[in-house]
């Protein structure tokens, strides 16, 4: 099913928690709201839940209007954040809950409870009550919980955050493997760019109660739209300065850290003020470069972390910018030591240049 | 680059200290609650089972279960305590549910007010209605006069009247606790539940209220023992057909060994059903307690139309009915002469000079007693607080339970327990106890000691570890980090906690009465005999002068911690 929200404003006193989103989540796909704490996506999930009313704009679900509809009669499924598995209800109980108060006959409520539980991997362990079960195993009642009322969408808010790491990757996995198998539409809350890389089909990158950009992980990644999101979205360099001179879409802006050049992103007229980023990844050592470098930044290792399939330098260059240099499959690198004199250089078509973005 | 932090000039060494063994500092108050709470009781439930001569025999506790007129009375006591519990819950759900969840035109002062029924003992809230409700009080002649009625209305003499008082009296102690567990449901759950289906009062019934339950169930086995075992409050409205009453006069008595020895076995019953109903609450509480950390309280939501007016209307009229006892003993304080008039005609001081000036014998004793009794509850009740929650000694589980035990222990069944106990000479000191006054602010002490040990632990659980493991890293001793970091961090709690002890202390209406020797009269005994023998004047100017020592004892806590202290009211333990 689609979701399709219009110019939604949600607002909190004088906050706007959301201050004119619009998007449309197409059928079966798994979009994912990404962000910082406090830029709009879980009270853009909870409007799309129902449990808050938008002050304006319009929620679909398909073409029927959801204003004012409740959270029960929108055929949602949520998983929260703590899980809020009631204490006083055993496994079983929480996940059957819903369907006893459908006034579903016992034995059909059975057989999809256990058949739930089954599909989340917690077979046999319905009479258990959730204090007697592991965050991971609280998750997937959670889970099952939102999943056996057939749901036409499913809503998740950051149902991972409060989980170790190793049960977070796995989870992450099952989750995207259940929601493949049931081609439900997924609407999923989360702060961390990673979990909304590996998991969804499209991300919108939410800041201050909008939307800043909606795009395939690779879009993201790749083609960020704003400096926000070049930030945001994986590790960056962000180095700020003047634009000097503007030529065939690629722009030379003068840092500190001396002349840099890269593709520009925005109206960018020589005498403003902009942002290079490169990703660590595509900055190389000179003299391990294949070929010639269209810029370099000569400067200091001050710090050498080695992780075994990267080594990672935080290199010292001009005006005492750090840079991190990325050095992939480092077997046939040569480590430098903290000290060491060194040169970089990355292709002008791999940096971006951006506005300044005066607000931060 | 960066300079060291710090040069290298070696500090000199932190003294090493001699140390105690922990226990070392326990047994001061293992032996403090041995002789004050153990051997008591263990007294009356030996005596309940033993002839004056020592021989064990049931025959006593038959006597008493076989005697219809006991059987009667203890049916009555349950049907009073029972009823008392059920309207408390009525009305003490109702009001922590609008309180907590909705939004309505002084619903702050709403909030504050609830609390202070509890400053009233109901021996004076009770006397305070006789006044306003009585067959020769205000309303009754207010009835007789304009509305030509022609014999009084009895609004108040007889159960119904004792349920009346008890029920405005003990409501708060349910609020309280139900506020606490209400305000502890995180608003997912309930939203999980709207996902689900469930709107309305079926989300309530089926999520909202099995989440407080251990909250309110730990409030209600405290109401229950309390209301069942009241013998004061009944006797003022004349009734004596309670088992609590019955058990005052069998012991008052001196003529019949027989009457005296049911007294004892009633005190026994009475202490042995405090154990039953605190192991039955712990165990329910303990399976139902769920430890729910709150991410995000459920809104309050503003209410509308009617409710606007209904809900309000609902406080004003309980919070009225409430105060009723309160005019009534301000304006019997102040009346000269009152009979046959709504209100007083003539007002004077003569009562509250009376009992100030001519005989404050009531007013210094409960002033001394109480506060040598706070004196004790500090000494023992702090360190017993840090005991339970910081130590590992042996026996805590047991101190926690005898300190539980205590807050449920009604004061009739401690009362009985230390005039056995303590009539003889003690062995080793050969002291009588009984006939010294120390055993006036020592049974308050006893009494009241779990509010002050319960805020302490409270306290102690909020002050994270770490605060004093980082002291004791930098050299502090045990002592040193108490007095430099500890103290200096729950004092207001320990205080508040204080407070309500002396507050309490300041009510006893119970074991003073029964304990009281010519000479240590407190003002809860002044009441009560002035009141019993028809000096109605100067019981009201004792009530008086007492509301206001509690109001301003609730004051102080207020001011110290806000409002938060439903987790000192519960027999669910800590």
């Amino acid at each position: 099913m689609q979701v399709r929200l219009t110019d939604v404003v949600k607002r909190f006193g004088p906050v706007e928690a959301m201050a004119g989103v619009s998007v449309t989540i197409t059928d079966g796909e798994f979009f994912t709201l990404l962000g910082p704490s406090g830029c709009g996506k879980t009270t853009t999930l909870r409007v799309i839940a129902g449990f808050y009313d938008p002050d304006a704009g319009t929620v679909h679900f398909d073409d029927t209007l959801m204003n004012g509809v409740p959270p029960a009669e929108r055929g949602i499924g949520i998983v929260f954040q703590n899980y809020a598995l009631w204490p006083h209800m055993t496994v079983y109980e929480n996940v059957a809950y819903g369907l006893r108060l459908r006034r579903v006959p016992p034995a059909e409520i059975r057989r999809r409870v256990e058949a739930t539980l089954e599909q989340v991997g917690l077979q046999g362990l319905g009479d258990r009550t959730p204090g007697q079960l592991s965050g991971g195993q609280q998750q997937r009642v959670a889970v099952a919980r939102a999943l056996v009322l057939n749901p036409r969408v499913l809503l998740l808010d950051e149902p991972l955050s409060n989980l170790d790491a190793k049960v977070r990757a796995r989870l992450r996995s099952e989750i995207r493997r259940l929601q493949q198998e049931l081609r439900i539409t997924t609407v999923y809350v989360t702060h961390d760019q990673e979990e909304a890389m590996v998991l969804s089909d499209r991300i919108a990158v939410m800041d201050r109660g909008r939307i800043l950009q909606i795009g395939t992980p690779v879009d993201l990644y790749e083609r960020p739209a704003s400096l926000f999101v070049a930030d945001f979205i994986g590790t960056n360099n962000l180095i700020a300065g003047t634009v000097t001179a503007s030529r065939d879409g690629q722009v030379v802006v003068e840092t500190p850290a001396g002349p840099l050049r890269g593709v520009a992103r925005g109206a960018l007229a020589p005498g403003s003020r902009a942002v290079v980023a490169v990703r660590p990844e595509h900055l190389v050592l000179q003299r391990e470069a294949p070929g010639p470098l269209d810029v370099t930044l000569a400067g200091r290792v001050v710090l050498s972390q080695y992780l075994g399939n990267v080594v990672r330098y935080e290199l010292e260059t001009g005006g005492g910018i750090v840079v991190l240099v990325d050095v992939h499959d480092p077997r046939r690198h040569r480590l430098l030591a903290p000290g060491a004199e060194a040169t970089v250089g990355f292709a002008a078509t791999s940096a971006l240049v951006f506005p300044e973005d005066r607000q931060s | 680059m960066t300079a060291p932090v710090a040069d290298a000039v070696p500090l000199p060494a932190v003294a090493r200290r001699r140390r105690l063994p922990p226990v070392a500092w326990v047994l001061p108050i293992y032996a403090f609650l041995f002789l004050f709470i153990v051997f008591p009781l263990w007294r009356l439930f030996a005596d309940a089972v033993s002839t004056d001569e020592g021989q064990w025999t049931v025959r006593f506790l038959l006597d008493f279960v076989r005697d219809a007129f006991y059987q009667r009375a203890l049916l009555n006591s349950i049907v009073v305590a029972g009823g008392t519990v059920l309207g408390c819950a009525v009305i003490g759900f109702l009001a922590a549910f609008l309180l907590v969840r909705y939004d309505f035109p002084g619903r702050a002062l709403f909030s504050y007010l609830t609390m202070l029924p509890i400053i009233m003992p109901p021996l004076v809230g009770i006397m305070g209605l006789v006044f306003i409700l009585g067959r020769a009080g205000t309303v009754n002649v207010l009835l007789m006069d304009y509305l030509g009625l022609r014999a009084p209305v009895n609004f108040i003499y007889g159960w119904h009247g004792v349920l009346l008082a008890m029920i405005l009296h003990y409501f708060p102690l349910i609020t309280l606790n139900v506020v606490d567990g209400l305000s502890k449901v995180d608003a997912s759950l309930e939203e999980a539940a709207e996902a689900a289906g469930a709107r309305g009062l079926r989300k309530v019934l089926d999520i909202t209220i099995p989440l407080v339950t251990p909250g309110f169930i730990s409030g209600a086995t405290l109401v229950f023992i309390l209301a069942f075992a009241d013998f004061a409050t009944p006797l003022v409205v004349g009734v004596q057909n309670l088992i609590a009453s019955q058990a005052y006069l069998n012991i008052v008595q001196f003529v019949d060994r027989r009457l005296f020895k049911m007294g004892i076995v009633i005190g026994a019953l009475m202490a042995a059903m405090a154990i039953v109903f605190l192991v039955v609450a712990r165990r329910v509480v303990a399976m139902r307690e769920y430890a729910v950390v709150s991410y995000r309280a459920v809104e309050r939501r503003p209410l509308a139309g009617p409710w606007r007016i209904a809900v309000p209307a609902f406080f004003t009229t309980v919070l009225t009915l409430a105060f009723l006892p309160y005019l009534g003993v301000a304006l019997a304080a102040f009346g000269r002469a009152w009979s046959l008039t709504p209100f007083p005609t003539r007002f004077t001081l003569a009562h509250l000079d009376a009992v100030l000036h001519l005989t404050p014998i009531y007013v210094i004793n409960t002033l001394r007693w109480s506060a040598l009794a706070v004196a004790i509850i500090l000494a023992v009740g702090v360190p017993l607080g840090w005991v339970l929650a910081r130590s590992t000694v042996p026996g805590r589980g047991l101190m926690d339970a005898i300190v539980t035990l205590v807050l449920a222990l009604p004061g009739t069944a401690i009362g009985i327990a230390y005039i056995r106990a303590f009539h003889f000479p003690l062995p080793l000191v050969g002291v009588v106890l009984s006939r010294l006054w120390i055993i006036m602010p020592l049974v308050l002490a006893v009494r009241r000691m779990p509010y002050t040990v319960r805020a302490t632990f409270a306290a102690l659980l909020n002050l994270h570890r770490s605060m004093e493991e980082a002291a004791a890293s930098v050299g502090a001793s045990g002592l040193r980090t108490f007095v430099d970091v500890t103290l200096p961090l729950i004092w207001r709690g320990v205080l508040a906690g204080a407070l309500f002890s002396l507050m309490f202390a300041l009510q006893e209406a119970a074991a003073t009465i029964l304990l009281f020797l010519p000479g240590w009269e407190t003002m809860t005994v002044g009441i009560f005999t002035f009141y019993t023998s028809g000096t109605i004047g100067q019981a009201a100017a004792l009530g008086f002068v007492l509301i206001l020592l509690c109001a301003a004892t609730l004051y102080a806590v207020y001011r110290l911690t806000g409002a938060r202290m439903g987790g000192l009211f519960g027999s669910g333990g800590g």
